[in-house]
């Protein structure tokens, strides 16, 4: 199919469904939701194909294809756009809904990806079951561990060596809205009560067992990610019996929140920051009593086929003057100190996106062993069948 | 109503008309209390649509159909004394034989009970000869057996009047032939008034004893079959009823007398239905003889002869008027009084034979 | 002669042979493999590992919930869509006039043309604050919840899969033969009776293809109850989504999946008995 016909075709289901998307934009971080319906399936290349002669000095090197693994909405498309322009390799996006699921296809094995974007608890076990590369770091000369948040990067070092490099990091907390709800929501506890009493048919908790279970188990004053049987067995108990109560158990609430018909839910960062710009009786807050913070990293699976360019885009993203764009695009803080000082300042001054310093205290990162744990699937399932 | 006693059905000025297409019109026929009437005439007549109008699933557009003395405009069908034998039976494929019969009576209100209804649909399946058949499923009956089973269906509700729509056309002949001498017998026994609806001439005239012809959504003649075939009332039932040699031909006005398009003049027959100038003479192939005669009214020589057993058909290209169909009854023959094709032969007949009607 | 029929065997096998290979690319291998799956143990990192346990089996009644929630949700929200569609078919091959049933009918097929996730999605807003409860308060009545309640699954369900419902109803209506109706009516059964007496009846095979199909898909619905449901209801699609793409129990997953097809074939032989004995005598208006 030339180009021609293409950009002169009539519309197409994928061009709809692409355009439903970009409709919902700015109240998406659907990870969930794109997992479950199989649209994170769907890829888009980005970019033409590139010509015979095309530009770039890397050309003969990097090959003119490659692919990444991302969240949906996670990326400037005008990043892959310049960057297929620069070195004349076209990138292909494929997003996905869960880390499970990445880690499921990677398991699973053929999926090309030569670029991909994990989260902080899942990289010792990709490491374990050596499914990523440790990083050649000479690869990646715009990238400085020295101007790196350390807390974050070294989420993504194992025994000593780093196998991923920080996008960008985030929180997940409470979003309430004020003008529907007038009892205090500052902790998981206070969370959990008001989902039983004024909110009564009116909170989501996430489709997402590392959250759910995870701040369930925090209000009850226990570690966000243990897995000790008793700990887990009060857990279930208050989230059964809180499920009755429950609007929605759904990682796409957004548009809920938006409406109106849920007027309070679990919340990470960026989601919790388009709902207070554009609605600001929705307030933003992270649990007294703690809860989870996290980083999405960038790494390159063993089976890359196209390493070359996986490594050229990743030093690409790290070069401050382009992750900058990528920022300002999903709203989620930076790690690098580089970015932040061109970040604007209404980005840095927002309290949602860079919260205190104190108010992350009590939140600790999200555990390897959660992820694998079959106690906690198991009681996922149980909560979501009761 | 003095008719009530007397006629099951009467149709008063009866008019049917879809949109701008008049289906029939200005129908009016009165069928006594027993009688066994046949609606005969071509597809198309609107015979059907009359007996629909009887049925109760057609309204007349104008005018009134009455059952019983009693006006029946916006009575339903399921509300009707009648009961139909369709054409092609409409047996319902889901039920078996003996649920098919007892479906009218099932739907009597107060009820019957379940014993009555079984001993009432077996005498009905036993007065068409199907008693041992109950439990049959339809498609397993033959097609006489399914117009059989059609037949107990309707009479089981002990209808003031049975309709039959075309109910033998899709028997073959010799099955057609037991099944008339069958439904007549019946008719008989139950003693109720029976409308036919046929096309087949033949059906009817040797069915029923009132046969109404139809002819383009009216009715052109009413009367026992024996003076339908002998005085049709216009060139379309002698036609239509029978075979007929037509004859063009003129009246003279005045002088009483009737001359053939070859010249040939005869004395006005009586049945010349008072008609002056160019007429059409119908004169039926039976009612003439050939005879080895040259003095004889028609001269003609033999084309063809067709051996039909019982009798013989000559077709003979007559002087001045072309083919005729000649009919001769074969007790009337010797083997050596055939004649052969190619033969010269007189064609005789009685004068008042002869039928004259407006060309 | 020999030749000949050689040829026409090659012939046979040529047409075959695809549908044969897709069957067994797609269909068979793949079945193979749950089979195997299903009888082997989940990796610590999750995925499968071999072995020959029934421990997955074993562990069924953990799922208990999404079976019998599926259970009933199946064949109820077939029956609800049944309701439905009955009257529509019914009217567009009986009553409607037959210059627009084309029409109609193909009005009852366009919806299809778009995906149900988007259908999906346009009731979540239909049904959702800005929507009907919206238009509730303006007259008083305030904070009317419907999204994310049984009776929004529900109603989902029946208008996802209402035209699946309707097409085989309308085609066993629509070759039914009126000349059955007009018998009826003449042996004195009042319309009712006529509709339960015959129509009904014949009307049956249409009836039970309708609800075997809707059924079987509704045994494999996941994203409906997901998505108007809150994700409060769980099905077997949703525990199948969950430990697949979630907690990566392939060999407990293969273990619902298997015995999910082994209900389905039980429902569908259950249906095609049935349908079987009604249609059984409807040769009749076949040949």
């Amino acid at each position: 199919m030339t180009k021609w016909y293409r950009e002169n075709a009539p519309i197409t289901a994928d061009k709809l469904a692409d355009e439903l998307m970009r409709l919902k934009r700015g109240s998406v971080t659907r990870r969930h939701f794109l997992g479950v319906t199989g649209l994170g399936l769907a890829a888009a290349v980005f970019a033409r194909q590139p010509g015979l002669f095309n530009s770039a000095a890397f050309a003969g090197d990097l090959g003119t294809q490659m692919s990444i693994a991302t969240w949906p909405n996670y990326h400037d498309p005008a990043t892959f756009e310049a960057f297929t322009a620069a070195t004349g390799v076209a990138v292909e996006v494929n997003v996905f809904g869960s880390n499970e699921e990445m880690l499921a296809k990677l398991q699973a094995g053929g999926t090309g990806w030569d670029l991909f974007v994990p989260t902080n608890y899942t990289i010792s076990t990709y490491v374990k079951l050596g499914l990523i590369d440790e990083l050649d770091m000479s690869k990646l000369p715009n990238y400085d561990a020295s101007t790196e948040n350390p807390r974050f990067t070294n989420e993504g070092i194992v025994d000593g060596k780093t196998y991923a490099v920080p996008k960008n990091w985030g929180t997940t907390g409470i979003a309430v809205n004020s003008s529907k709800i007038k009892a205090p929501v500052t902790s998981w506890k206070e969370f959990f009560d008001v989902a039983m009493t004024e909110a009564d048919g009116r909170a989501m908790v996430h489709d997402y067992q590392l959250t759910t279970i995870g701040n369930a188990l925090v209000s009850l004053g226990y570690s966000f990610n243990s897995v000790k049987p008793d700990e887990l067995a009060k857990a279930e108990e208050l989230l059964i019996k809180v499920k009755p109560h429950l609007y929605a158990i759904n990682s796409d609430y957004q548009p809920s929140m938006r409406a109106t018909d849920a007027w309070m839910t679990m919340c990470w960062t960026n989601d919790g920051a388009q709902l207070n710009r554009d609605m600001p009786e929705i307030q933003f807050v992270l649990g007294k009593d703690g809860g989870e913070i996290w980083s999405d990293f960038y790494a390159i699976p063993k089976s890359a086929a196209n390493k070359a360019a996986g490594y050229a885009l990743l030093n690409y993203l790290m070069t401050p003057e382009n992750a900058v764009k990528e920022h300002i695009a999903n709203g989620a803080p930076t790690t690098d100190s580089r970015v932040l000082k061109l970040l604007p300042p209404e980005v840095t001054s927002n309290k949602i996106v860079y919260p205190d310093e104190a108010a992350l205290t009590p939140l600790e990162f999200g555990a390897a062993v959660t992820l694998t744990d079959p106690g906690r699937a198991e009681l996922m399932a149980r909560f979501k069948s009761a | 109503m003095t008719s009530a006693s007397t006629n099951d059905i009467e149709f008063r000025s009866v008019a049917k008309r879809y949109g701008s297409v008049t289906a029939v019109s200005d129908i009016n026929l009165a069928v006594p209390k027993g009688a066994f009437v046949a609606l005969l005439g071509p597809s198309g007549c609107g015979k059907t649509t009359c007996l629909r109008m009887i049925g109760g699933f057609e309204q007349p557009s104008e005018g009134a159909v009455y059952i019983g003395g009693q006006p029946m405009n916006g009575v339903p069908a399921y509300r009707r004394p009648v009961n139909m034998v369709f054409q092609q039976y409409a047996l319902f494929p889901h039920l078996d034989v003996e649920r098919n019969v007892a479906y009218g009576l099932k739907q009597m209100r107060p009820r019957i009970a379940t014993a009555e209804i079984t001993r009432r649909a077996q005498e009905a399946l036993e007065m068409v000869r199907l008693g041992g058949f109950g439990k049959r499923r339809i498609h397993e009956m033959s097609g006489g057996q399914q117009q059989r089973v059609a037949l107990a269906r309707a009479i089981v509700n002990k209808p003031k009047v049975l309709l039959l729509d075309e109910p033998l056309a899709a028997l073959d002949k010799k099955l057609r032939t037991a099944m008339q001498i069958e439904l007549q017998s019946l008719q008989r026994e139950l003693g109720i008034t029976f409308v036919l609806v046929t096309h087949d001439q033949e059906e009817a005239l040797s069915m029923s004893d009132l046969v109404c012809v139809m002819s383009t959504g009216r009715i052109v003649q009413i009367g026992p079959p024996q003076e339908i075939y002998d005085r049709p009332a216009s060139l379309f039932v002698a036609d239509f009823v029978g075979k007929t040699n037509r004859i063009p031909a003129t009246v003279e006005a005045g002088a009483n007398s009737l001359r053939l398009a070859n010249g040939v003049g005869l004395a006005k027959p009586a049945n010349a239905n008072g008609t002056v100038g160019t007429a059409m003479v119908a004169l039926r192939p039976e009612a003439i003889s050939l005879v080895r005669d040259g003095a004889a009214t028609l001269q003609g020589t033999v084309t063809h002869r067709i051996f039909l057993g019982s009798s013989v058909e000559y077709s003979v290209e007559v002087d001045g008027l072309g083919d005729f169909l000649v009919t001769a009854d074969r007790r009337s023959l010797n083997e050596s009084d055939l004649a052969e094709p190619g033969e010269r032969v007189g064609l005789s007949f009685d004068p008042n034979a002869l039928h004259v009607f407006p060309a | 002669m020999q030749a000949a029929i050689k040829k026409r065997n090659l012939v046979t096998a040529a047409l075959v042979a695809p549908a044969a290979a897709w069957l067994t690319v797609f269909l068979v291998l793949p079945f193979i493999a749950m089979l195997v799956f299903a009888f082997g143990e989940r990796a610590p990192e999750g995925g499968y590992q071999a072995a020959f346990t029934f421990a997955q089996f074993a562990n069924l009644p953990t799922r208990a919930a999404a079976f019998w929630n599926t259970l009933v949700l199946a064949p109820v929200g077939a029956l609800l869509c049944l309701l439905v569609a009955y009257p529509v078919a019914y009217y567009l091959a009986v009553r409607a006039n037959p210059r627009y049933r084309l029409i109609l009918v193909s009005l009852v097929v366009v919806p299809f043309w778009t995906s149900l996730l988007v259908r999906t999605y346009a009731w979540m807003y239909i049904l959702g604050s800005r929507g009907i409860p919206n238009l509730l308060a303006m007259i008083g009545i305030e904070d009317v919840r419907m999204l994310n309640t049984p009776g929004a699954v529900l109603l989902g369900i029946v208008y996802g899969y209402l035209p699946l419902m309707i097409m085989p109803i309308y085609v066993s209506l629509e070759k039914l033969d009126r000349r059955l109706l007009e018998a009826s009516a003449d042996l004195g059964a009042r319309p009712v009776s006529t509709f339960f007496g015959v129509t009904l009846p014949l009307s049956l095979p249409g009836v039970m293809t309708g609800v075997a199909l809707v059924t079987i898909l509704l045994l494999g619905e996941y994203l409906i109850p997901q998505l108007l449901g809150g994700g409060k209801v769980f099905f077997i699609g949703n525990a199948l989504v969950d430990l697949f793409l979630q907690s990566r129990n392939w060999p407990f997953g293969s273990a619902i999946a298997v015995t999910l097809v082994a209900v389905v074939v039980v429902v569908l032989m259950v249906a095609m008995r049935i349908a079987w004995k009604v249609a059984g005598t409807r040769q009749v208006d076949l040949v």
